[in-house]
């Protein structure tokens, strides 16, 4: 039922890449969203391109305050999107 | 300058039809949230809002809806009504004497929304040709002033969520500089169409699930509709026709950010709330309850948290805060003024309403409100915080009546 998840990660940072528009190969999981220029309006981009894609509703609420890097970018998305497949299921 | 005093209030929302019906579910922590559906949206997000009951809708609309009227007109005219009714207007107390002030955010959402979906479904062009009337964002204030009669100054101020309270606010300074004697003063939002909701979900800033202003795990807002209009009216004319004064309004500060257009600045909140207090003459002490603009999102709450700390000392020593937003939802124009009037409410039942679906505190802010039920208090005087988009920020005093 879970998408597996390096495909997951994978298909997220291009994600992250394409509506952040940032150079693909300018990301890695440790860099921080800042360094990137990537920023709320960029956000909202990235939560919409993941509800369409997934169907996972993220507010940009507490959890996402503390996100800093592109890792915990792709932990919640991942946690989320999990959450809504076993919502799903 | 003239002291301004409240004279009547009338209130549309969640709740129910009725200012009263209103303070009632705010102290008792009933909450207005329902389950709405919007038929238009493939995939519907965020499945409850602070909707008006399907019974209220047909006894403020009509079996049959107005040609000419919008529900934001409707609801401001039925709040209205009440306002005027409790206060004992007649007919010799409006025309040039008595302003109009009905702010909204949106304006008439309903005609736009189903213009776009017609033309984006059909390609249709018949269109309701009452659109522009219906739209515009001065419709529920021309309503009421042409209903009563009120031919002094008619404003509409849009400014997001302050709509409402500076609406009250401007209302306010134009009885107390002798402008009008009278104003039927607040907000209308009828803003529940599914163009609308959509967009509110893109910006992500609804939960999903419940609203939960200053609690750990909070996420977000949870929309709301309705219109609270207040007679205020000068001491002087409220004594001359032997009124009965509900409380007096002796405050109003509001200012700009002009920083950020979303995210919120403590130090302009604090600044605006300062604004309020040396307007009415009062100090921090003074207050004892703050009605929060608590709109249950991390942003708001952190920042008027900050900002109510900055004005009230570090410890917010004797000051009770809450927010109401759980049960009548975030209601954007009319935010403000169904706000003010679930103060005035505190105020006169010497109690403070709870923030309901509070769990826990955030050792972020730190701030324990009053949670979940309503705390009897000795209270003097209430403020309202109304904190908008567009970085406008608004405050309101009441305080007890006292003759002097």
């Amino acid at each position: 039922m879970s998408t597996d998840r390096d495909t997951l990660t994978r298909d997220l940072l291009e994600m992250v890449a394409q509506e952040g528009m940032v150079e693909p190969s300018e990301i890695t999981p440790q860099r921080k969203l800042e360094e990137l220029d990537i920023q709320s309006a960029d956000f909202v981009m990235i939560l919409m391109a993941i509800e369409e894609k997934y169907g996972a509703y993220v507010s940009v609420d507490n959890e996402l305050t503390d996100v800093v890097t592109v890792q915990d970018l792709l932990d919640l998305a991942i946690s989320k999107i999990e959450e809504h497949q076993a919502a799903q299921a | 300058m003239s002291r301004v005093v409240v004279t009547g209030l009338g209130a549309v929302s969640a709740c129910g039809l009725g200012a009263d019906v209103l303070t009632d579910a705010t102290q008792t922590g009933v909450s207005g949230v329902k389950p709405i559906h919007f038929g238009d949206l493939d995939a519907q997000r965020v499945k409850t809002a602070a909707r008006l009951s399907e019974a209220d809708l047909v006894q403020v609309l009509g079996e049959k809806p107005h040609r000419m009227r919008e529900p934001v007109a409707e609801y401001a005219l039925t709040a209205a009504r009440e306002a005027v009714a409790q206060a004992g207007l007649t007919e010799e107390h409006f025309g040039d004497s008595c302003g109009v002030s009905i702010g909204s955010g949106f304006g008439g959402g309903q005609t736009l929304n189903i213009n776009y979906l017609k033309l984006g479904r059909e390609g249709s062009m018949r269109l309701d040709p009452m659109s522009v009337p219906k739209i515009m964002n001065n419709a529920a204030a021309s309503w009421v002033s042409m209903e009563f009669g009120a031919t002094g100054p008619a404003l509409c101020l849009a400014t997001a969520c302050s709509s409402g309270s500076q609406s009250i606010g401007m209302a306010y300074q134009m009885i107390a500089s002798g402008q009008v004697e009278r104003c039927l003063a607040g907000g209308s939002e009828a803003c529940l169409e599914s163009g609308v909701f959509r967009v509110w979900e893109l910006l992500r800033v609804m939960t999903a699930e419940q609203n939960r202003p200053f609690s750990k795990d909070r996420n977000g807002m949870t929309l709301g509709e309705g219109a609270g209009v207040l007679v205020l009216e000068s001491l002087e004319s409220a004594e001359a026709r032997g009124a009965t004064i509900l409380c007096e309004l002796v405050g109003f500060g509001t200012n700009s950010d002009a920083g950020d257009l979303l995210r919120p600045d403590p130090k302009r909140a604090a600044a605006c709330m300062r604004m309020a207090l040396k307007s009415a003459g009062l100090t921090p002490a003074d207050i004892g309850y703050v009605n929060a603009h608590g709109t249950g999102t991390v942003a708001n709450d952190v920042n008027e948290v900050t900002a109510l700390r900055d004005v009230f000392g570090e410890g917010l020593d004797g000051l009770d805060v809450s927010s109401t937003k759980p049960i009548h939802g975030h209601a954007l124009g009319a935010a403000g003024a169904l706000e003010m009037i679930v103060a005035i409410g505190a105020l006169q039942r010497q109690s403070v309403p709870p923030t309901i679906n509070f769990t826990e505190v955030d050792p972020k802010i730190d701030i324990d409100p009053v949670a979940n039920v309503a705390k009897p208090k000795q209270l003097g005087a209430v403020m309202s915080n109304s904190l908008a988009f567009g970085g406008i920020n608004a405050t309101l005093i009441a305080k007890a009546y006292e003759h002097s």
